[in-house]
């Protein structure tokens, strides 16, 4: 086990390498150059004003989206939920927007974003639960119903942004997911978030362990039940809506990570639970840098510079490849 | 093959549902489609800003463009009233011919990337900055639509589960959805405000000849519809039932699917995916009216397509007065609460009469009984109870009866 965590750390390692030098703006030279204290006041600029927030804000929001997912999954006992599916982004996205439309937040208040994103995020699962009664039936009629939420916070999100076309240009990017221009700001506000309701999550690992296994197993074990899935459910929440709030909706990173982290580490969440936030900040981070790679390359029919990939689609692309992987591997259940 | 089969659909189907609506339900149907049409019509034609009351209408056209209410009630207000007709009729009956077809009450095109790929289609050479006669946008919407529905079929294989399907769907939905948004963010403001409103289905500004587009494609659709739709009332009772009727399932479906496209797609190329009317209609339709087939409710889904539309199209161009919002969104604000709701009020009432399974409202007695078409046919409660033992590694007791979940 402690071999696996060390292979990730490498990896996770590797990535962040990958992910600072893979930018446009310089070349890998300059930046061995900085990292050992010489380079021009520019690149400096770029490595420390630039890179290493962003660097840091997409581990930071893999690792939130890869636990809030483990910790939803756990607690519906639902192997189909995700922050995307519950209705959890998507509420948090719109309680971001609407927030900023009007007026109470916005870039320079950045604490009143995520509170907003929470109290949309709130809304979202309880929507959820009530359209798809107590949540524990079918686990694919649940996402299935998690979509159709998901479709009507669309809507309403789509509403606001017509009403406030302000800024349009910049939610959209939002809306997909990406770490580009991302500040020492962000991080300041994402590590304590995160932190704070991590430590949360971690100090539930035990009773989620339990409801894994079933509330009558767990009530049996003399976990008092629905307190726990609460706070489960709150924990996961509001790590969703730290990481909204940072990134925007990151696509199917809730959802599949934990299944990867659960296959490398086993079902008992005392271990798993930050093998998901690494394996999370693993992908993101790798996500982003290939990402930057991508957009390196020439494109035919742009001018150079004009095609940037938001890391939120390359994610969206991957989940739902391994979606159909998963859901096609799988003849005899029912997603 | 071409006869309309009376009613052994009747007998399989959420006929005998609890809460099927009485007699009267059924009565209803007409007047309530048609004071919403004329309602909303008139809503249309004489609100806004010339008022135009409704006993000066007809005046107004006849005035032609000699008076300004003349001008903008023939050249603004009709066309789009005849565009939110069409539109939403092709959609209610596409969205039919889908959920029939598959035999998935939530077949939508929403949810089989029908739409996105649609947009998509659209989208790309505006952003792309091609330019391209105008005649080509239906061909490419028409091209990104069978690409969007193609791709979930064949990933997810034809004869599976309902439930399969969907999630397919809405896994090839978002990878459709995030190359849309790639493109977005590469468009400049400007565009970014076009695609944006084009995206959730407006019909603002539309001309007649945006409808007269649309009328070739209608000319191809309508014949294909009126023969398919026996064999889709066929189709319901199950693959095996249906090839021994003398209907090739797997053909039928792929036509049937090529329909809807070629239903969807020039809507789409107009106004943008208007989302959820394929997905509200048919159940408004079969919720009036569930004892009969897939024949009978197919003027009905068109019918109550055209009238949500229509509904739908009056708050959005007069909610947010010097705004427009665009009409999709408001159909999928209202569309899609008040039919989860249809669908779980009908589906409630057949879960409670037939075996305590899980399948309430994805797996009606008529998936459940035939959702799997070519392999070994299986029991439905024993299907029932694989799907709960799917729930995960860790396993809930497999007798609990969920009956009982919703009396809690």
């Amino acid at each position: 086990m402690t071999r696996r965590f060390m292979a990730l750390a490498a990896l996770a390692v590797v990535c962040a390498g990958v992910e600072l030098v893979a930018g446009r703006g310089m070349s890998p030279g300059v930046v061995w150059d900085v990292v050992n204290g010489g380079g021009d006041a520019t690149a400096r600029h770029i490595f420390f004003q630039l890179r290493l927030p962003r660097l840091l804000v997409s581990l930071g929001a893999g690792a939130c989206l890869a636990v809030a997912g483990l910790v939803l999954q756990s607690a519906l006992r639902n192997p189909l939920a995700g922050p995307e599916v519950t209705g959890v982004t998507p509420g948090a996205v719109l309680g971001a927007v609407t927030a900023t439309a009007l007026g109470l937040a916005g870039w320079d208040s950045p604490l009143a974003v995520v509170l907003a994103a929470c109290t949309g995020g709130c809304a979202g699962a309880a929507l959820l639960w009530l359209l798809a009664g107590r949540g524990r039936g079918d686990p694919a009629q649940t996402a299935v119903h998690g979509v159709l939420v998901s479709a009507v916070l669309g809507g309403l999100t789509a509403m606001v942004l017509l009403v406030e076309p302000g800024e349009l240009g910049s939610v959209v990017q939002w809306l997909v997911g990406t770490t580009e221009g991302r500040v020492w700001q962000h991080w300041h506000l994402l590590w304590p978030w995160a932190l704070l309701w991590g430590a949360g999550a971690w100090l539930l690992a035990g009773p989620l362990t339990l409801l894994r296994c079933g509330d009558d197993i767990a009530l049996t074990a003399g976990l008092s039940v629905r307190p726990a899935r609460t706070l489960a459910l709150l924990c996961a929440v509001a790590l969703t809506a730290g990481a909204v709030a940072a990134v925007g909706a990151l696509g199917f990173v809730g959802l599949l990570v934990p299944h990867l982290a659960v296959a490398v580490f086993g079902a008992d969440l005392r271990v798993s639970l930050p093998g998901a936030a690494l394996v999370g900040a693993v992908v993101v981070c790798g996500a982003d840098a290939a990402a930057q790679l991508s957009s390196r390359l020439p494109v035919p029919g742009l001018d150079a510079g004009r095609f940037t990939l938001p890391v939120g689609a390359l994610t969206a692309c991957l989940g739902a490849a391994l979606l159909l992987v998963v859901v096609r591997r799988t003849p005899s259940r029912t997603f | 093959m071409r006869a309309p089969l009376p009613l052994p659909a009747a007998a399989d189907g959420p006929a005998a549902g609890g809460r099927r609506p009485s007699r009267g339900a059924r009565t209803w149907q007409p007047v309530l489609v048609a004071v919403l049409l004329v309602a909303s019509s008139l809503c249309a034609l004489s609100l806004g800003t010339p008022y135009v009351p409704p006993h000066r209408l007809a005046g107004a056209v006849l005035d032609g463009d000699t008076t300004l209410a003349g001008i903008v009630v023939t050249e603004l207000r009709v066309p789009r009233l005849v565009l939110a007709l069409v539109a939403g009729a092709c959609l209610g009956a596409a969205g039919l011919v889908l959920q029939e077809a598959l035999r998935n009450p939530l077949a939508v095109p929403e949810m089989l990337g029908v739409s996105s790929g649609a947009a998509l289609g659209v989208a790309a050479p505006l952003v792309l900055t091609l330019s391209l006669p105008a005649a080509v946008q239906p061909l490419l919407a028409i091209g990104g639509a069978a690409l969007g529905g193609g791709l979930t079929l064949l990933a997810a294989g034809l004869g599976r589960s309902p439930s399969a399907v969907l999630l397919t769907g809405a896994a090839v939905a978002a990878a459709l959805q995030a190359a849309l948004l790639v493109l977005m963010v590469m468009a400049d403001q400007l565009d970014l405000h076009l695609i944006y409103r084009y995206l959730l289905g407006s019909l603002s500004a539309r001309t007649w000849d945006d409808i007269a587009g649309l009328w070739p494609w209608l000319l191809v659709a309508v014949p294909a519809l009126v023969l398919c739709a026996p064999v889709l009332s066929v189709m319901r009772l199950g693959d095996e039932d249906a090839e021994a009727l003398g209907v090739r399932a797997h053909r039928a479906r792929l036509a049937a699917l090529a329909i809807a496209v070629v239903l969807i797609a020039p809507v789409t190329a107009v106004c943008g995916p208007v989302a959820w009317v394929g997905f509200l209609a048919p159940h408004l339709a079969r919720w009036f009216n569930p004892t009969a087939g897939a024949v009978r409710w197919l003027p009905w889904s068109a019918a109550w397509g055209a009238a949500v539309v229509t509904v739908a199209d009056v708050p959005a161009r007069l909610a947010l007065a010097p705004v427009e919002t665009p009409a999709g969104a408001w159909t999928a604000l209202l569309g899609v609460p008040a039919g989860v709701a249809l669908m779980r009020s009908g589906g409630r009432g057949r879960a409670a009469r037939s075996a305590p399974g899980v399948g309430k409202a994805l797996h009606g007695p008529r998936t459940a009984a035939s959702g799997v078409t070519d392999e070994v046919p299986r029991a439905a409660p024993d299907d029932a109870r694989r799907e709960e033992a799917g729930a995960g590694g860790t396993q809930p007791p497999p007798s609990r009866p969920t009956g009982t979940e919703d009396v809690r």
